[in-house]
């Protein structure tokens, strides 16, 4: 390489650091492979409060300074639940910037609050991954937060006293961004690798 | 030997002989508080007749059904499927998002490599057996 040629990549070297330090800051516009990046269009959550998965309380407050995907299911989901936290473990896996990993959250919501008790949500997300994190309430408690994030669920031929009955439920898992905010989208089916891409540059754009 | 090929015939109709080929059939382990599992595999028939599954059993589980996973007003569904038909020389993937086998109540904890036996009904009242693999 000549001397020229070492010029010619520091400049370019400069010229995107300081595009990146631009891009620096949250909510600018980035292209996702997998997802949608709602940018400027990010909006805040409302109050609410869950039970996570340690029997603590899980508030919007608790979401400040973090990424945070969230997906809603229920543990007697056999198809797409797993298929969905499986995604998500291998997306962790699939991500080599521990900055990035060390800045993510991922919670397992169940919109089964009847059949999904702490324990045993504990017990389902460490399956998966040791670090995710369970979360639940009663419908009355989750539903401001799945309506404010467009996440629909419905149980299905409930009946009294009948254990056995399904979950209608949105299968997207959702990005809120270190403002407690609703800042993206990955619909279904997602792709580990692609989701994995995806996050780092969120991450890395913008930096906690 | 024109008599003896259709006593043949007669004793062993081609339905009796009419059987699928499975590929791939795996089971996604889950936590051992998780009473429900899903199954996957290909189903091939060879021909030359549609061939339907009308039942699934299995001694590991309390009972099998199948299911389809489908999207409607932007939820995530299950639906059972009673009678799953495959045309002759055809092949019918269950997979993940799609049809699955829903597995209910393990009698015993699952655990990944384990192998599970099941029985499979044909609508000609025959019926085959196979092993899933489950896989973590």
């Amino acid at each position: 390489m000549n001397k020229s040629s070492i010029a010619i990549v520091a400049i370019l070297a400069l010229v995107g650091g300081f595009l990146l330090s631009w891009y620096g800051y949250s909510n600018r516009p980035i292209e996702l492979e997998n997802g949608l990046w709602f940018g400027e269009q990010a909006r805040a959550l409302p109050e609410f409060e869950l039970i996570d998965h340690r029997r603590q309380k899980l508030t919007r407050a608790q979401l400040q300074g973090q990424w945070s995907l969230m997906f809603f299911g229920y543990t007697h989901c056999p198809d797409i639940c797993p298929v969905s936290l499986q995604t998500l473990s291998d997306m962790v896996k699939a991500i080599d910037d521990s900055d990035v990993t060390s800045a993510l959250q991922v919670y397992f919501v169940s919109v089964d609050p009847q059949r999904d008790s702490p324990e045993i949500l504990a017990d389902y997300v460490s399956y998966f991954n040791p670090d995710f994190a369970g979360a639940t309430a009663e419908l009355e408690k989750l539903t401001p937060l799945t309506r404010s994030l467009g996440i629909a669920h419905a149980l299905r031929n409930k009946t009294e006293g009948n254990p056995v009955y399904d979950v209608d439920h949105s299968a997207a898992i959702v990005l809120i961004n270190p403002r407690a905010e609703y800042a993206g989208l990955f619909g279904a089916p997602q792709n580990a690798q692609a989701m994995a891409r995806d996050m780092t540059l969120i991450v890395e754009r913008n930096p906690l | 030997m024109p008599r003896l090929l259709l006593i043949l015939a007669l004793l062993f109709p081609a339905s009796a002989f009419a059987e699928l080929e499975f590929s791939d059939a795996w089971i996604k382990n889950l936590p051992p508080s998780t009473p429900v599992r899903a199954g996957y595999m290909t189903m091939h028939n060879p021909g030359p007749g549609a061939l339907s599954v009308v039942s699934v059993r299995s001694e590991a589980f309390a009972s099998v059904e199948i299911h389809r996973s489908f999207m409607q007003d932007g939820m995530m569904r299950m639906e059972p499927v009673d009678d799953l038909e495959i045309e002759a020389d055809a092949s019918i993937k269950l997979e993940p998002g799609g049809l699955h086998l829903m597995m209910m109540m393990p009698k015993e904890p699952t655990s990944p490599g384990d192998e599970i036996v099941i029985f499979i009904e044909l609508d000609d009242g025959s019926e085959q057996s196979l092993k899933m693999t489950v896989v973590e």
